[in-house]
């Protein structure tokens, strides 16, 4: 599959434009039409496609975003399918590999850096917010629950 | 080799393979303690009440039976080309350098599939090179990782038939394979022998449909196998995917299992041996005791739904430490005639003590959801759909 940057372009495109409207209209806040709903989650389900594809190693993605994320062949599904046993509603707590009180994101990067032996990245990048859409969307319904090992 | 007098040539390989406060390996002839299932001794029922509990369906016994002889279980090594992965390597090296060592001996060696990662006969080569290591007779099933960038030729060509059968010291051990009849999903697509590789190796991925079966031909040759033996004789069938339904959506199943197991449980004494699920596995169907093999390379997390009740769980692994919830097996048959199995993993306990070590432990608040790209390209099979609907 094919990262569709483009359309992830246009979508964040489209919602600008909705905001710039919306803004215009001033003191009362416009209903919110379908279209603008499917818009809003169009550019969340665009991040989810994103991470899904860093998230299995896809190395056009990578490529096409600056990231290395392995440098063992290893990714992310390979221990994780389905993001199982990823646990983002779990999230923050004590994480004992890294020896302190962490948020998902700094996990992300343990796992890049270490058993992945790849290049960490910025906390607030473009990968990170799509491989945490991704853990989060393939977690969705799993009860909050932070702080719990 | 001497088999009795080479327990400090085998200490020694110990101290320079085994990391810091590991536990030793008992093949080596370490310690002589055996794990018994606790099934046969008191029965299916006593287990089932168990239930996953540590310590309970699965206890100690010291020389509880005479063992007759041992056979060794390696799979799943997954290795990439050398300079890819020299980790997966480094374990498979070990696997195969303990298996030689093992004492008293094992008869033979089954390799359970999956020695490459994407099929590459260049991963297959270095396997059948690191092979030579262990000089006892080796057996060899395919894994899906074997077979699909050149439908199984590779791998044919270095390993033989894809199954068989031979009879050993009063015992028929089967070889099946699980791997080879994938309905194709490829042609129609117009996919490269890569990209159809690819879809093969993603676990969770459904591109490629609920792949794994025996198919109509094997399964009259298995039914013919059966028959030409004795229904009270003890039978071994290796495979390399589970016998049974237990998650669909990341195919750790054989989508025709049911015609399988119509023809084993004629028998009163089959244990079906598997690798592909990558952890510590135990089920009953019938009279039919079902064991599942840990990988070499690394372990497949336990599926949110579907892990057989009397599979007591293996630990939660520490992901920074590459020899956690990885092995191989020693096997035997014992006395009665039953296959005892040891885990041969390298590091720590096996067994989780507390939900909070299990590998099942997150099961209790974890719903997954299939992957989007995969529900907007439908499975192009009506058995992927029941796949998804057999989900339990
Ligand atoms: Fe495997
Ligand atoms: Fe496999």
């Amino acid at each position: 599959m094919k990262l569709t940057r483009k359309n992830w372009i246009s979508a964040c495109g489209a919602l600008a434009v909705l905001f710039l409207v919306a803004s215009q209209a001033a003191a009362h806040k416009e209903k919110h039409t379908p279209e603008q709903l499917k818009v809003f989650e169009e550019v969340f389900l665009e991040q989810v496609r994103i991470g899904d594809l860093l998230f299995h190693g896809d190395a056009e993605t990578e490529k096409t975003m600056g990231v290395q994320l392995s440098r063992t062949g290893m990714s992310c599904a390979m221990c994780h399918p389905f993001a199982s046993d990823t646990h983002p509603h779990e999230f923050p707590k004590f994480q004992e590999q890294i020896g302190k009180f962490s948020t998902l994101r700094d996990m992300i990067n343990w796992c890049i850096e270490k058993p992945n032996e790849g290049v960490k990245l910025d906390s607030d990048s473009d990968a990170m917010k799509a491989l945490e859409a991704y853990i989060y969307w393939s977690n969705r319904g799993s009860k909050l629950e932070p702080g719990t090992h | 080799m001497d088999k009795t007098d080479n327990r400090s040539e085998r200490l020694a390989m110990q101290k320079e393979l085994g990391a810091k406060g590991e536990r030793p390996a008992r093949s080596l002839g370490i310690s002589r303690r055996i794990f018994l299932h606790k099934s046969v001794l008191a029965g299916v029922g006593g287990a089932a009440a168990a239930g996953w509990f540590p310590f309970l369906n699965t206890i100690e016994v010291a020389q509880a039976a005479q063992t007759s002889f041992r056979f060794a279980w390696i799979s799943d090594t997954h290795m990439y080309p050398r300079e890819v992965n020299t980790r997966f390597v480094e374990k498979t090296i070990r696997a195969f350098k303990e298996v030689q060592a093992m004492n008293p001996p094992a008869d033979f060696l089954i390799i359970g599939g999956d020695i490459g990662q994407l099929g590459n006969p260049v991963e297959l080569e270095l396997g059948a090179e690191l092979l030579k290591e262990v000089k006892t007779k080796k057996v060899y099933i395919p894994g899906e990782h074997d077979w699909y960038l050149d439908m199984g030729k590779a791998w044919e060509k270095m390993f033989g038939a894809p199954y068989w059968y031979f009879d050993h010291k009063g015992v028929r051990f089967i070889g099946l394979d699980t791997i080879s009849h994938a309905k194709d999903f490829w042609t129609i697509k117009k996919m490269t022998p890569q990209e159809r590789m690819g879809h093969m190796a993603t676990l969770d991925g459904t591109v490629g449909g609920a792949w794994a079966a025996v198919g109509p031909e094997q399964l009259a040759w298995l039914d013919r196998t059966m028959s030409s033996w004795p229904k009270d004789k003890p039978v071994v069938i290796f495979s390399h995917n589970p016998l049974f339904d237990y998650y669909a959506p990341w195919n750790f199943w054989v989508r025709d299992w049911r015609e399988v197991n119509e023809i084993l449980k004629r028998h009163d004494n089959v244990t079906s041996v598997h690798g592909h699920v990558h952890q510590v596995l135990y089920h009953e169907i019938g009279k039919m005791r079902s064991i599942g093999m840990l990988a070499t390379s690394w372990p497949w997390p336990y599926a949110p739904k579907g892990v057989p009740k009397l599979t007591k769980c293996m630990v939660r692994v520490d992901p920074g430490d590459y020899f956690d919830g990885v092995g191989w097996s020693a096997l035997g048959m014992n006395s009665a005639s039953k296959v005892d199995n040891e885990y041969v993993m390298w590091r720590k306990d096996i067994y989780a003590t507390a939900t909070a070590d299990s590998g099942c432990g997150d099961n209790r608040n974890q719903v997954l959801h299939p992957r989007l790209a995969d529900a907007e390209t439908p499975p192009n099979t009506a058995d992927a759909s029941r796949a998804r609907t057999t989900e339990k």
